[in-house]
C-alpha cells in the first residue's frame, strides 16, 4: 500500500490538481480566510468587545508568561496521554472479545457493540451531566452507593484534584471507546484467517498468538488511530465542562477548556487566539511524532 | 405560588384557542402586522416546558399583543448557555444583526452597558418607578445621564436553609455557624453545604461574606482592588472562614465538587444535610419536592456574616434592554418589560420583584418566606458593574477550589488570582 | 471441548462487566426520563422513581418543534457528511492512484485541517460567513461541515480504493474509458461500502455539532436537535431535567439507528483493506 508509480488508464502521467480541487476549494472557500483571521487575532489586541486596533504582541507575551499555563499544559498531556492509552485498550479489548465471540457465534454480541456505540452519539455536555451525578459525592451517590454495598469507598470523585482528572477520563473512556473498537475490530478483521489456523495448529496459546500475529498486524491501525484519538481528545472539552468545570481549581482545566474560558468568559479574542494556535501546534507535533515512532508514512 | 398556577392555567384555558393563533413557536402577534419587533427571550417562560408556565404567558402576551394590533414580535430564543449567548449577541450587535429587544442575564448587563448598544427606554418608566426600584437595581440600570438602558425584571438571593429539627435557631455569625455544623455531624447529618466547585454560583455565593465585611472588588473605574489594602485582609478572612468549615468537618470535603444549586434539594430530600446556602428560589422547589411534615421542619435566614450586624447577600436575575434605536421599538421593548414580566410575570413564577411596591401588589407574596427575603434584600449587593468582573470571578473560583481541596495556602492562592486578574484586566 | 467453553465463560465475564460500564450512564438517563418534577430534586437519592411517568416522553414527542430540531439535525448532518465525502473522493483517489510530489504533505496538510479548534475559529467564521451572506442559512454549516468531515474521509476512502486492485481499471482503459468514466462506473460502485462507512461516520459525527449551528444559524426554527436539546436544559421556578434527559434518550435514537443498520456495511468497508499494514 505504499506509494505505486502512476501506471492507471488514461494519460501517462497523470496530474494530481484538477483532482484536488475540489476539496482545496471548499477549504479555500469557507476555511481560509476564517483560519489566517485567527493568525491575525493572535498577533492583535481584539477582545469581543473591541476590534483590533493593530499589530500587538500583547496577546502572545502574556499568554506565554501566564503562570497558569504550565500546568494546564501539564493537565492536559496527562489527559490526552492517559486517554489515548486508556480508549485504545479498552477499544481493543473490546474489539478482539467481540471477535472471538462471533467467531464462536455467541449471541449478543451486536447488541453490545451497538451499546457502546450509542454512548458515542450521546452530546458531550449531556455525557458530563450523566457522570456528575453517578460521581455524585452526597451520602447517597449512585457510585459510591454501590461501592459502599461492596464494602468499598466511598471515592472522592470529583472533588478530589487527582481523582477528578481520573473520573474525567473515565466519562471520556465511557464516550470515545466506539471510535476505537470500529477501527481495531476492522483491522483485526481484515487479518488473514489462515495465519490463525496455522497458529493453532502448531498449538500456540492465545498470548503467543496475540503476540505475534495479531499485535504487530495491528501496528499501522494502532498508529493512525493514535493520531486520530489524540487530535479528538485535544479538542475535547464540553463534557470536562459540565463535569466539574475545570475544577477543583485547576485540577482538570485541560487546554481546549482554558481557550474556551478565555473566549467565552473572559471574552479575550487575542489570547484565545494564540492559545488556539498552541493547540493546533500540540496537535501537529503529536501527529508527527506518533508518525515518526510508527516509523512508516502512512501513505 | 402553586396554586396561583393552577389558577392562572385554569383561566388561560378558555381562551386557549385564540392564544394559540395569536403565538407561535417564532411570533406573537399577526403575521400581516405592518411593525415587527424581534425579541431574544430565554426559554423559562413564554416557551417554558413547563405547561403551566407556558400557558400563563401565552395569556399575557396574548392580551399585550391584541392591544397594539399593529405590531407582531418575532421571538428568537436562547439556550442556557449564558457564556456563550452573550457571546453570540456581542457578535450579532457589532455586525448590526442582534435582535430589537433582549433579555440579558444582570451578570452581563455591565459589559452590555460599556459597549454603548443598550438604548434608552425613559419614555416608558416614570420616574417615580425608577425611584421605587431597590437602590442596587436602579445603578445598575441606569447610567449617569438617567437613562433607562434596561429593566432588571426580577431579582434573587442567596440565603441560609436549615432543618429546625437539628439547627432549630438560626445562624447569626461565622462562628456560629460552624458551631451548628459541628452539632449536626454529631447528630449524623452532613453540617452545612454550600457551592465550592468550579463555577459562578461558587465565587458569588461567596462574596456575601467578603462583602459583609464592606470589600470591594474594584475601584470606581472598574479597576481591581480586591487584593489591596483592607480588602486584601477581608478576602483572606472570607477565605479562612471556607476553609475553617471543610477542616473542622462543619462542611464536607465534597464541596469542592458542588456546581449546582439543585444537589442541594437533593440532600434535603434524602435527609442527610443539616444545612445549606442556596437561593431564594430553592424554597418553592423544596416546598414541590419534600412531604409536608418534612418540608415543615426547614426554614431560611439571613446568611450569617463575621459579626451579627456585618450581613450581606449576593443578588442577581434577569433583564430586558433594547438593543435598537428605533423610538417605536424601544418604546415596545420596554412596555413588554414592564406590562408582561415585571409584575404579572413575577407573581405567575414567584420570581422576586426589583421594587417594592409590587410585592404588595399580589397574593403571591404572602407567604413568611418573603418577608425574609425582603428583610435580607435590604443587605443586597449586585455584581460589580464592570467588564474584569467574570474574570474576577474565575479566579475566585479557582483560589476556592485550591484552598479547600488543600492544594494551596489562602495567601499564595489570593496572589495568584490578584496576578492574573491584573494581566487580565491590563488587556481588556 | 471445555478449553472452549472456558473461554466462552471469559468472553462473556469480560463483556459483561464492560457492559455495565457502558449501561450504567443510559440506565441513569432513563431513571431521570421516568421521573416527575419533584423526584427530580432527589437526584440521585432514588434511582428507581416512585412514580415512574412516560409523561416526559409525551410531553417531546408531542411539541412539534422537537420533530422539527429533529428533521433540522438529520438534515444538516446528511447534507455535510455527502459533501463531505463528494470532496473526499476524488482526492482520495489522486492519493490512491497518482504518484505526485507532496503527496505526504497533502495528506498531512488535510489531518492539520481537523487539528483546528472550532472554538476560536468561530467567531472568524462568523463574520466570514456574515461578509458572504450566508448567515442563517443551512448551506453555511453544510459547508463546515464538509470542511471538517473532508479529511478523515480522504483517509478511509483512500485506504478503499487502495484495496481495489488496479488491474479491474486498466481492463477498463484498454475499452478506452477516460480516468473519470473509469472511476464512476468500476472504482466507485467496488468501494461503495467505504465510502458508506465514511459518510455514516461523518454524519455521526456532524450529529452532535453544537457550537458551529449554534453560531450560525440565529433562528431557532432552523436549529438542530444537537443545539435545541438546551432548551429542555433550563427553568428558573420549575425542573425541567426530567424532559432534557428524555429528549437526550430521543435524539440518541435515529444515530443509533443509522449504526444498527449500516453497522455491517462500515464494517465490512473497514474489513476491505482501512488501516491494514
Amino acid at each position: 500500500m505504499t506509494a505505486r508509480p502512476d501506471r492507471g488508464p488514461g494519460a501517462g502521467f497523470a496530474q494530481p490538481v484538477p483532482w484536488l480541487a475540489p476539496a482545496v476549494l471548499v477549504l479555500a472557500a469557507f476555511y481560509a480566510v476564517p483560519v489566517l483571521d485567527v493568525a491575525r487575532l493572535a498577533l492583535s489586541d481584539a477582545t469581543m468587545v473591541r476590534p483590533a486596533s493593530g499589530f500587538s504582541t500583547e496577546a502572545l507575551r502574556g499568554v506565554l508568561s501566564d503562570p497558569a499555563l504550565p500546568e494546564v499544559l501539564g493537565t492536559t498531556l496527562i489527559f490526552v496521554g492517559v486517554n489515548v492509552v486508556a480508549l485504545q485498550v479498552v477499544g481493543l479489548v473490546i474489539a478482539l472479545t467481540i471477535v472471538r465471540g462471533e467467531g464462536r457465534e455467541l449471541p449478543g454480541m451486536a447488541a453490545f457493540r451497538t451499546l457502546v456505540l450509542a454512548a458515542w452519539v450521546v452530546p458531550g455536555i449531556a455525557n458530563g451531566l450523566i457522570w456528575r451525578m453517578l460521581f455524585d459525592e452526597a451520602p447517597y451517590g449512585t457510585l459510591n452507593s454501590l461501592l459502599g454495598y461492596a464494602g468499598l469507598g466511598p471515592v472522592a470523585w470529583l472533588s478530589d484534584p487527582q481523582m477528578a482528572l481520573v473520573s474525567a477520563v473515565i466519562a471520556n473512556v465511557w464516550q470515545g471507546t466506539a471510535f476505537s473498537m470500529i477501527v481495531f475490530y476492522a483491522a483485526r478483521r481484515g487479518i488473514d484467517p489462515v495465519l490463525y489456523e496455522v497458529a493453532a495448529l502448531d498449538a500456540a496459546g492465545p498470548w503467543r498468538v496475540f503476540r505475534s500475529i495479531t499485535l504487530p498486524l495491528l501496528r499501522r491501525a494502532i498508529a493512525v488511530n493514535t493520531v486520530l484519538v489524540s487530535v479528538q481528545t485535544l479538542n475535547t472539552f464540553d463534557s470536562i465542562l459540565a463535569l466539574t468545570g475545570g475544577g477543583p481549581g485547576r485540577a482538570t482545566e485541560v487546554l481546549s477548556l482554558f481557550t474556551f474560558n478565555t473566549v467565552f468568559y473572559n471574552l479575550d479574542l487575542a489570547g484565545g487566539s494564540v492559545l488556539a494556535v498552541l493547540l493546533f501546534v500540540l496537535g501537529l507535533g503529536m501527529t508527527l511524532a506518533v508518525l515518526a515512532a510508527g516509523g512508516r508514512n502512512p501513505s | 405560588m402553586k396554586t396561583l398556577i393552577l389558577a392562572a392555567a385554569l383561566a388561560a384555558a378558555p381562551a386557549l384557542a385564540q392564544a394559540q393563533e395569536l403565538v407561535t413557536r417564532n411570533r406573537v402577534g399577526l403575521p400581516d402586522a405592518p411593525n415587527t419587533l424581534t425579541f431574544r427571550l430565554t426559554a423559562y417562560d413564554l416557551y417554558s416546558s413547563d405547561p403551566a408556565t407556558k400557558a400563563t404567558f401565552e395569556d399575557l402576551f396574548t392580551d399585550f399583543i391584541r392591544a397594539r394590533p399593529d405590531w407582531k414580535i418575532e421571538t428568537q430564543l436562547q439556550t442556557g448557555n449564558i457564556g456563550q449567548e452573550q457571546a453570540r449577541l456581542l457578535q450579532q450587535t457589532q455586525a448590526g444583526r442582534g435582535p430589537d429587544c433582549a433579555m440579558i442575564d444582570s451578570s452581563q448587563l455591565a459589559l452590555f452597558k460599556q459597549t454603548g448598544t443598550l438604548q434608552p427606554m425613559n419614555m416608558v418608566f416614570s420616574d417615580d418607578e425608577i425611584a421605587d426600584l431597590f437602590p442596587y437595581v436602579r445603578e445598575a440600570v441606569t447610567n449617569e445621564a438617567g437613562e433607562v438602558l434596561a429593566w432588571w425584571w426580577f431579582t434573587d438571593l442567596r440565603v441560609l436553609y436549615r432543618d429546625t429539627s437539628i439547627v432549630p435557631d438560626a445562624p447569626q455569625t461565622w462562628e456560629a455557624l460552624r458551631e451548628a455544623g459541628l452539632a449536626a455531624v454529631d447528630a449524623g447529618r452532613e453540617g452545612v453545604l454550600f457551592n465550592g466547585g468550579r463555577w459562578e454560583g461558587t465565587a458569588f455565593d461567596w462574596l456575601a461574606h467578603f462583602w459583609a465585611q464592606g470589600g470591594r472588588l474594584v475601584d470606581d473605574d472598574g479597576a481591581p482592588v480586591f487584593a489591596e489594602g483592607e480588602n486584601r485582609e477581608k478576602m483572606l478572612r472570607a477565605v479562612a472562614f471556607y476553609r475553617d468549615l471543610v477542616e473542622s468537618g462543619a462542611a464536607p470535603a465534597r464541596v469542592t465538587a458542588i456546581t449546582d444549586y439543585d444537589a442541594f434539594n437533593a440532600a434535603a430530600a434524602a435527609g442527610t444535610a443539616a444545612m445549606f446556602v442556596g437561593g431564594n428560589w430553592q424554597y418553592g422547589q423544596l416546598r414541590a419536592t419534600l412531604p409536608a411534615e418534612q418540608f415543615a421542619d426547614w426554614a431560611v435566614s439571613e446568611l450569617p456574616g463575621p459579626t451579627e450586624d456585618e450581613r450581606a447577600t449576593g443578588t442577581g436575575g434577569w433583564t430586558i434592554a433594547a438593543l435598537s434605536p428605533d423610538e417605536a421599538k424601544r418604546r415596545l421593548c420596554g412596555e413588554i418589560a414592564k406590562e408582561i414580566y415585571a409584575g404579572p410575570g413575577n407573581a405567575a413564577q414567584g420570581l422576586l420583584p426589583t421594587s417594592a411596591a409590587i410585592y404588595d401588589r399580589y397574593d403571591a407574596y404572602d407567604g413568611p418566606e418573603f418577608d425574609l427575603f425582603a428583610e435580607a434584600l435590604q443587605n443586597g449587593v449586585a455584581r460589580p458593574g464592570a467588564a474584569i468582573y467574570p474574570e474576577i470571578s474565575n479566579q475566585i473560583q479557582i483560589m476556592l477550589g485550591d484552598v479547600l481541596s488543600g492544594t494551596a495556602e489562602p495567601e499564595a492562592a489570593l496572589d495568584a488570582a490578584a496576578d492574573a486578574v491584573q494581566a487580565a484586566y491590563d488587556r481588556q | 471441548m471445555t478449553g472452549a467453553r472456558w473461554g466462552d465463560a471469559a468472553t462473556y465475564a469480560l463483556l459483561g462487566m464492560l457492559a455495565l460500564f457502558f449501561a450504567v450512564p443510559f440506565a441513569w438517563l432513563l431513571s431521570l426520563a421516568l421521573r416527575t418534577p419533584a423526584e427530580v430534586y432527589r437526584g440521585a437519592a432514588r434511582f428507581i422513581p416512585a412514580e415512574p411517568t412516560l409523561a416526559n416522553f409525551g410531553a417531546i414527542l408531542s411539541d412539534p418543534a422537537f420533530l422539527v430540531y429533529l428533521w433540522n439535525g438529520l438534515k444538516l448532518s446528511a447534507s455535510g457528511a455527502a459533501l463531505a465525502v463528494v470532496l473526499a473522493i476524488p482526492a482520495a483517489y489522486a492519493c490512491s492512484r497518482f504518484d505526485f510530489r507532496g503527496k505526504m504533505a497533502v495528506l498531512l496538510g488535510l489531518l492539520a485541517v481537523q487539528m483546528i479548534s472550532p472554538l476560536v475559529l468561530l467567531v472568524p467564521l462568523y463574520r466570514w460567513m456574515s461578509a458572504l451572506d450566508l448567515l442563517n442559512r443551512d448551506l453555511s454549516v453544510i459547508a463546515v461541515y464538509g470542511a471538517l468531515g473532508m479529511p478523515l474521509a480522504v483517509w478511509l476512502l483512500k485506504v478503499a480504493f487502495d484495496a481495489i486492485p488496479i488491474e479491474l481499471e486498466e481492463a477498463a482503459s484498454i475499452d478506452g474509458a477516460s480516468r473519470v468514466q473509469t472511476l464512476a462506473r468500476i472504482t466507485l460502485p467496488l468501494a461503495r461500502s467505504g465510502i458508506a462507512s465514511a459518510f455514516i461516520l461523518a454524519m455521526v459525527m456532524n450529529w452532535s455539532q453544537f457550537l458551529i449551528p449554534f453560531i450560525l444559524l440565529e433562528r431557532d426554527a432552523d436549529w438542530p436537535i444537537s443545539v435545541a436539546i438546551f432548551n429542555f436544559a433550563g427553568s428558573i421556578s420549575a425542573s425541567t431535567t426530567q424532559l432534557l434527559a428524555a429528549a437526550c434518550l430521543i435524539a440518541v435514537l435515529p444515530a443509533v439507528a443509522v449504526f444498527v443498520l449500516l453497522q455491517r456495511m462500515i464494517v465490512s468497508a473497514l474489513i476491505s483493506g482501512a488501516v491494514k499494514g
